[in-house]
């Protein structure tokens, strides 16, 4: 295999032996991965690998090329360089396409992340098949009803080495462990419900070692016996895992190229209120010991802590260089890498007891947003409340509206947010809102 | 279809595609395969890829992105009964090669349970003594793999914003993207299959932003097929900016209405995402085998309607799930999952069909080197039947007709799918009135099959860029659906 760090400065000189000056961005990345699947008692998938690939960019007076290779054979490299600068070559200039202004980038100094654990790719597999063992044996003979029950490990160490030719030399890593029992069971009129629970962490000594699987079993269970309810207006409770998703078309809006591109439901709104006042969000990369913790962006911009939305004001869009210049904005970051949303004092369980009709969202079933009017409809499934209670579990249901109306009509932030997550979003209610079923 | 007239005012040459490495030799397959096999496996098979794609996107009127991606390694998988174990490498030595086989011995021979015994090593008869030829299965593609140099494909981009700007005075914004790839695949296993293949593959996309009286609207169109510099023509061109012109326009006067249970009148074409979601991955036989399947256990026995006949096809030509060969060395071939309304196969790949002493049925699939072939679907569509669409849409007092369409998704052991309808209509005592935008819809598998009442007799296959997401792996997949009525699904 060719030297991992030789390859990255191999590529340098290379980009500097073409005919014309060129700006450049140089990522070497190494990935290594560790994905084991255990069914029945028995390995059904393993798979390990480390790969190493190299990105390019070339930025040769407006014109930007991106160009990605894992043959990183020298004479390979020298060739795929020679193509990709013919190719850049060919393209149009635009003036807005260059690299950061090295003023933004990251200088050193920055805290130890706490993020990435060495060991990962050391450990024996066999001490993760007995992981994988012991979370399957908390449920072994629970329950009759049981079909299946595969029980998933994966980890991810990631390492990056930058050069840009502006100034810009720098190293990063995370990586991540993740546990994952997910469980079939004969349900009603030959349904086989299944769900699963997972936990995540940096380090696989933090790996939990009991209530994976049987919180898996429980969820399963509890699906049992799934229909719509009647359609009409309830208060919708987004449960924790889930509520992100219905938070990701306004990151999405907020991305410079939408807006750019004017297709936005966010254009001309920064400032302004656009959800409940009792939205505060900021992305914070800068925690150590967090999953999206980083020291720079990927154009080796430094990070910081950033208000997204405060008391529901849109605080901020997410605008890389050439964005930046194209809108006549200052530019920002390129997306989120740590998110937390204010929390509430009330736990999920309590939000619950205090709605007297409602439904529990507990995951969501295909649906889409038009990105241009923030109008959704999406698929649910989850359980309705009645009285505080939980009465029924439910499927086959839709949710529709618009995104910031409904946005403005949540009314409850509850407690628990995951902290092991990269996005932090607690379990909420909204008011109001348009559910079709039966 | 697309046309293969080139365009008139500017005749497009494509350039050869050389092949681009032959790293595998007979004696090398023997010795990787025997390693492989060494821990106990009683199967073994490498699969080696070299894929270029090339793409260039056309933004605010300028061709000034591009992108080069080169993908290059070798798999290797070992397999005991239903258990895998699989390395990946991108250094093709002989030294990493070997490396990754002998790596899967901990995979195929998991710690022993208490009570039960180490299992010996499988007596196979693979390794070096068998020979591999790697014949290579270029008929059919020699067209194909000329790919279009970057100057030709700028040219078309900028051609893109002329037509859209040209159809309709309110275009604002032309986005559009051009992808060529190209997929070198040397795959041989301990059974002694061989095969070298070359998959061109080649996409137009087109995103529209109109702007009229201070609304915006985006729409969008594309194609995919397996070929490659003839792809492009004048016509396709035209098809694919008419079609986005015409999406966006439509969205100005769409609406969304108030959810509840509707008939549904399924359009011919892209519709066929009704089969991907409904019943494709359910009847992906690798959750027929761990019992995660709805359709578990229906294998023979008739699940709808006897006017109904559904398959999956690796053979229609340059169709972006045409398979010369699948993933596992399986000779592509056409499936029919349900013949005349009765279940009649499953989508096998070489684990499942070997758990159920089936053959398998060549869809056996995988992104790339990095990952482990799986069953998966090609192009899904219905035979057509003998209704006519006005007489469908004509016998609905109120419902919808459900005409393009974005995503979908499907819950397998519940059965219960939705997908997403970009623009519509609403049926109102049998004609088509108020028009439709952004539903989604939601039905159980099993039970929209044996609701379906009417099918048309104008069968399409719908080609836009179609791309299928199961297990972190994306496959291009086509599908493709006459005009069906649908008595009762869940429309919000």
């Amino acid at each position: 295999m060719v030297n991992g760090q030789s390859i990255i400065y191999h590529a340098e000189q290379e980009i500097l032996k073409l005919p014309a000056k060129l700006d450049y961005k140089l990522v070497l990345l190494k990935n290594h991965e560790d994905n084991i699947i255990l069914r029945d008692n028995k390995v059904e998938k393993l798979l390990r690998a480390t790969s190493l690939s190299l990105a390019i960019n070339l930025y040769l007076d407006g014109r930007d090329g991106f160009f990605y290779t894992n043959d990183l054979r020298p004479e390979s490299v020298s060739a795929f360089i020679k193509e990709a600068y013919e190719t850049t070559r060919l393209l149009e200039p635009d003036e807005t396409r260059t690299l950061a202004d090295p003023d933004r980038y990251y200088k050193g100094g920055g805290p130890d992340l706490q993020n990435f654990d060495a060991t990962l790719a050391e450990i024996d597999p066999q001490e993760k098949i007995k992981l994988l063992r012991d979370t399957a044996k908390e449920v072994e003979g629970a329950d009759k009803r049981i079909i299946s029950m595969q029980t998933r490990y994966m980890d991810r160490q990631h390492q990056a080495h930058y050069l840009i030719s502006n100034g810009f030399d720098a190293s990063e890593q995370s990586g991540y462990c993740t546990l994952t029992s997910i469980i079939s069971v004969e349900g009603e009129g030959g349904q086989h419900p299944m769900d699963g629970w997972g936990e995540t962490r940096l380090f696989f000594s933090q790996m939990p070692r009991q209530g994976i699987a049987p919180t898996a079993l429980k969820r399963t269970l509890q699906k049992i016996g799934q229909r719509p309810a009647p359609s009409g207006r309830y208060r919708m409770i987004l449960e924790s895992p889930c509520a992100g998703n219905f938070l990701q078309p306004l990151l999405n809006a907020m991305n410079g190229q939408a807006l750019q591109q004017k297709t936005s439901f966010l254009l001309g709104k920064l400032g302004q209120q656009v959800v409940s006042p009792l939205v505060n969000i900021v992305d914070d990369p800068l925690i150590p010991g967090t999953r999206g913790a980083s020291l720079f962006d990927y154009d080796g911009v430094a990070t910081q802590r950033r208000k997204l939305f405060t008391e529901g004001c849109l605080m901020t869009y997410f605008i890389d260089t050439p964005m930046g210049r194209k809108l006549g904005m200052a530019p920002t970051t390129q997306g989120i890498h740590h998110l937390i949303m204010e929390q509430g004092t009330r736990s999920k369980e309590e939000v619950i007891a205090d709605s007297s009709r409602a439904i529990l969202i507990t995951d969501f079933n295909g649906g889409n947003c038009d990105p241009v009017t923030g109008n959704f409809s999406y698929g649910i499934e989850g359980f309705l409340i009645e009285q505080g209670i939980i009465t029924q579990p439910v499927s086959g249901m839709n949710i529709t509206g618009n995104m910031l109306d409904v946005w403005q009509r949540l009314s409850l932030i509850a407690n628990d947010a995951d902290p092991w997550e990269t996005e932090l979003i607690p379990t909420l209610a909204f008011e109001d809102v348009a559910f079709g079923g039966c | 279809m697309t046309s293969k007239k080139t365009l008139s005012n500017s005749p497009l040459k494509g350039e050869e595609t050389k092949p681009q490495v032959s790293p595998l030799r007979g004696d090398l397959v023997g010795s990787v395969l025997t390693a492989a096999l060494s821990g106990g496996s009683d199967y073994a098979d490498v699969f080696v890829e070299d894929t270029r794609i090339s793409s260039m996107v056309l933004q605010d009127g300028k061709v000034s992105q591009a992108q080069q991606v080169c993908l290059y390694g070798a798999g290797i998988r070992a397999v005991k009964g239903t258990e895998t174990g699989y390395a990946y490498t991108m250094d093709l030595s002989e030294e990493a090669l070997m490396k990754a086989a002998k790596s899967l011995t901990p995979a195929v021979s998991p710690i022993p349970s208490k009570g039960e015994k180490k299992q010996s090593p499988t007596k196979t008869n693979g390794g070096a003594a068998l020979s591999w030829q790697f014949t290579p299965s270029l008929e059919g593609t020699g067209e194909a793999i000329q790919s279009l140099p970057p100057a030709q494909v700028r040219q078309l981009l900028l051609q893109v914003e002329e037509k859209a700007r040209a159809l309709d005075a309110s275009v604002i914004k032309v986005k559009a993207y051009i992808s060529q790839r190209m997929q070198e695949v040397q795959f041989a296993s301990s059974d002694g299959t061989a095969f070298h293949d070359f998959r061109p593959r080649t996409s137009l996309s087109v995103n529209i932003v109109m702007e009229r009286g201070g609304q915006t609207q985006m729409g969008f169109a594309s194609r995919m097929l397996q070929m490659g510099a003839e792809f492009f023509s004048e016509t396709l061109l035209n098809e694919v900016v008419g079609e986005a012109i015409q999406q966006t326009d439509f969205l100005f006067s769409a609406s969304q209405i108030e959810g509840g249970e509707l008939p549904v009148v399924m359009a011919a074409g892209s519709s066929g995402i009704l089969l991907h979601e409904a019943i494709g991955h359910a009847f992906e036989a690798d959750f027929i085998r761990t019992g995660d399947s709805i359709f578990t256990g229906q294998l023979g026995k008739q699940i709808c309607n006897p006017s109904i006949s559904i398959v999956d096809d690796g053979t229609l030509p340059n169709d972006a799930g045409m398979l010369r060969f699948d993933d596992e060395g399986i000779p592509g071939q056409r499936t029919v999952l349900v013949d005349k309304g009765r279940l009649n196969s499953f989508l096998y790949d070489r684990i499942s069909a070997r758990h159920f002493g089936v053959e398998p049925t060549g869809n056996g699939r995988r992104e790339s080197f990095r990952c482990m072939p799986i069953p998966r679907m090609r192009s899904t569509y219905m035979l057509p039947g003998e209704a006519k669409e006005d007489d469908i849409i004509r016998s609905v007092k109120r419902g919808i007709y459900a005409q393009s369409f974005t995503n979908g998704q499907v819950q397998i052991g519940a059965g219960d799918f939705t997908f997403f309808m970009k623009t519509g209509y609403l049926i109102e005592d049998g004609k088509l009135t108020k028009p439709l935008r952004d539903l989604n819809i939601i039905g159980n598998g099993p039970e929209a099959l044996r609701r379906i009442s009417m099918v048309g007799d104008n069968l399409r296959i719908d080609h836009s860029a179609s791309m299928c997401g199961k297990e972190g792996q994306k496959v291009a997949v086509s599908q493709g659906l006459p005009t069906v009525l649908i008595d009762k699904l869940i429309v919000g």
